[in-house]
């Protein structure tokens, strides 16, 4: 236990540890001069600022290592330079974004779970039978419409043809909540503002769209995942065995299929992690959601070199951070798992 | 074609036929098939098909409803967009480009994942779990991430995008060779070819590879949906495909400029993306099945 717990710790620091010196050679890989890209300053800015105060200590005559040494004590002091364009401290507005952004994906991921899970047993159960080709037609079909088409057409129909939700953004502008934690339900609960019922239903209406073009890509990717594996787990001996002493249907189902079929699917679900932000990432662009995609895409289009570099620190460290923490509480719980599997959908 | 046969002598399909017998049995997989080789063909005789040229104006049938809509004509089947460009060549172009794009990065993901693959399950130690982290690494990062710091670094482009899609589809590649090398360099038929005397290079070439070919087929249809998604996903956005280029997620972009007016801008371009996704996907998992079966036999 403890020796897993030290070599993931000692895995995630290396791998932190690459991360830093990788957006700290962006500065350089990037156009523009390197001092620029790493605080976002203009030369002559800079310059201005030295003269004002002694105690700015910029030495571009610095060896390279020094260089490092300087920015990652300004990394973790929070201070991560300014963006070109808007002139604001990127850790505020990355700060402000990567919320939204979990936000959104955390509520696909939900939904996608509460359908595509029921849904992929009951595929499993009725194997090879009328119930299981439709959900596998339908699956095939969900997880292969791309998702800036689906947007797109969810909202020429639900919002241009219909008119009863939403374009795009978070919030009507009529409406003024005040950003705690950055996640914009949480917030409207927590404000003191009047009449919150008819500002959470604003919210909601804005989230529905969204959430459904990232949760249907989501949900049939577990629907096959989940299927897989209790096809897998409803075929082994030990179910045969449980069969064998007399237990219904139901009840080998409720004390061995269920539990065992789950542990095999977690890992799956990890490893689709990377393609559920990608696909938020893109449907932010579509609906204008205050989202870290829609700001690093914004970042490209206005060449905004140093929010990319703070701005890929962010979202890489959270990704790898995240990920390694599932595969870490997976191999303390599961002592089957010997090493990182990987499987199919 | 059943024939008289007059000796009672047993056939034994190769691997290979048997696979393709049991492909033959799923028929949506074979409607998939035909729809795949489709493409192809547009892919390959695309001049010949589009009845115009992909970026020829004409001023005079701006924004010309689909054949099927009172107002279209027949000489614009698929209707034309804002600039009165013919948008059935346009598509054709498109799909020409997206599928021979996304070929051609599965091609080179394969061909460099296999190698790193069979270093990483070949060897032992610190090589392989370096090869193994920094894949880990870089596949639980997001393609779009990948993409927009190389697109930072190189500029947008198509070509460039391509560098970032193919950076991305090579991890799979390498696990499933590292993985399937690994579970047979345990097995008697290698071990034989080893006592022959084979080198590490005969052995995976001459024993271990002619196994692989399946399950590699099978990996790369998958990859060439991702690809595909992933390289329209970036044209959509105007990171890859720049704006007169007809890619098929470059022409959605374009599309949603007139969107209010000409829906057809943007349903037929993702029409043919969609179709071109699921029988890419269809033929992938019939053949997944159709190798499943076969290895339960």
């Amino acid at each position: 236990m403890v020796n897993i717990l030290l070599r993931y710790t000692n895995l995630i620091i290396i791998t932190l540890f690459i991360l830093s010196l990788l957006s700290f050679s962006l500065a350089y890989l990037f156009p523009g001069n390197p001092i620029e890209v790493l605080t976002g300053l203009k030369l002559e800015e800079l310059q201005k600022l030295q003269n004002q105060s002694a105690n700015i200590a910029y030495k571009p005559e610095g060896s390279v290592l020094s260089q490092y040494g300087h920015y990652m004590s300004e990394l973790f002091s929070g201070n991560w330079g300014v963006s070109f364009n808007s002139g604001q401290p990127l850790y505020e507005e990355i700060m402000l974004s990567l919320p939204a952004s979990i936000e959104l994906s955390a509520y696909a991921l939900t939904l996608s779970l509460l359908v595509g899970l029921p849904l992929g047993f009951l595929a499993a159960l009725r194997h090879h039978r009328a119930t299981d080709y439709t959900l596998l037609s339908i699956s095939v079909v969900g997880y292969s419409i791309p998702v800036f088409w689906l947007a797109l057409i969810l909202i020429l129909v639900f919002s241009l043809q219909f008119g009863w939700l939403p374009l795009s953004g978070r919030l009507s502008l009529i409406f003024e909540v005040p950003s705690n934690t950055g996640f914009v339900l949480l917030d409207i609960l927590l404000a003191d503002i009047e009449d919150k019922p008819s500002v959470f239903l604003d919210a909601f209406r804005h989230l529905i769209l969204p959430t459904l073009s990232i949760a249907i890509v989501t949900t049939t990717l577990i629907l096959r995942i989940t299927r897989r594996s209790v096809i897998e787990t409803l075929n082994s001996e030990f179910i045969q065995a449980a069969y064998a002493r007399g237990l219904t249907t139901r009840q080998v189902l409720m004390r061995h299929g269920i539990r065992n079929a789950l542990v095999p699917i977690l890992p799956l679900l990890a490893m689709q992690f990377p393609t559920l932000l990608t696909n938020a990432m893109i449907v932010e662009t579509i609906f204008s959601w205050p989202g870290i995609g829609n700001w690093l895409i914004q970042a490209i289009y206005q060449q905004d070199y140093s929010a990319i570099r703070a701005g890929m620190l962010a979202v890489s460290v959270f990704v790898v951070i995240f990920t390694m923490s599932i595969d870490m509480f997976l191999r303390l719980t599961d002592p089957k798992r010997k090493k990182i599997e990987r499987g199919t959908i | 074609m059943a024939r008289f046969n007059l000796y009672q002598e047993e056939q034994h399909p190769s691997p290979l036929q048997y696979t393709w017998l049991e492909f033959q049995k799923n028929h949506i997989a074979m409607g998939g098939l035909v729809c795949l080789m489709l493409f192809i063909l547009i892919t390959i005789f695309c001049p010949l098909l589009a009845p115009f040229e992909p970026n020829l104006q004409k001023t005079g049938n701006i924004l010309v409803p689909p054949s099927w809509d009172p107002n279209g004509g027949i000489s614009h089947i698929f209707g034309t967009d804002g600039l009165g460009r013919d948008i059935l060549s346009r598509v054709l172009y498109g799909c020409r480009m997206t599928f021979g794009i996304s070929i051609l990065l599965v091609v080179f993901a394969l061909l460099i994942g296999v190698g790193l693959g069979a270093t990483a399950g070949m060897s032992k130690g610190f090589r392989s779990s370096f090869v193994n982290h920094t894949l880990d690494s870089i596949q639980a990062i997001p393609t779009i991430l990948i993409a927009i710091i190389i697109i930072a670094i190189l500029g947008t482009g198509l070509v460039n995008s391509m560098w970032a899609i193919a950076l991305a589809l090579i991890p799979q590649f390498v696990h499933q060779t590292r993985d399937f090398v690994r579970r047979e360099l345990s097995k008697e038929y290698v071990m034989a070819a080893r006592l022959d005397g084979a080198s590490k290079i005969q052995l995976f070439v001459r024993s271990i590879l002619p196994n692989m070919g399946e399950t590699l087929v099978m990996q790369a249809t998958l990859a060439l949906s991702i690809a595909i998604l992933d390289i329209s996903a970036l044209g959509f956005l105007n990171l890859g495909a720049q704006t007169p280029s007809s890619e098929l997620g470059a022409l959605l972009s374009q599309g949603i400029e007139v969107v209010y007016i000409a829906p057809w801008n943007i349903a037929l371009p993702g029409g043919a993306l969609f179709l071109m996704v699921v029988s890419v996907n269809i033929v992938g998992d019939g053949l997944r099945s159709a190798l499943r079966n076969r290895l339960l036999h």
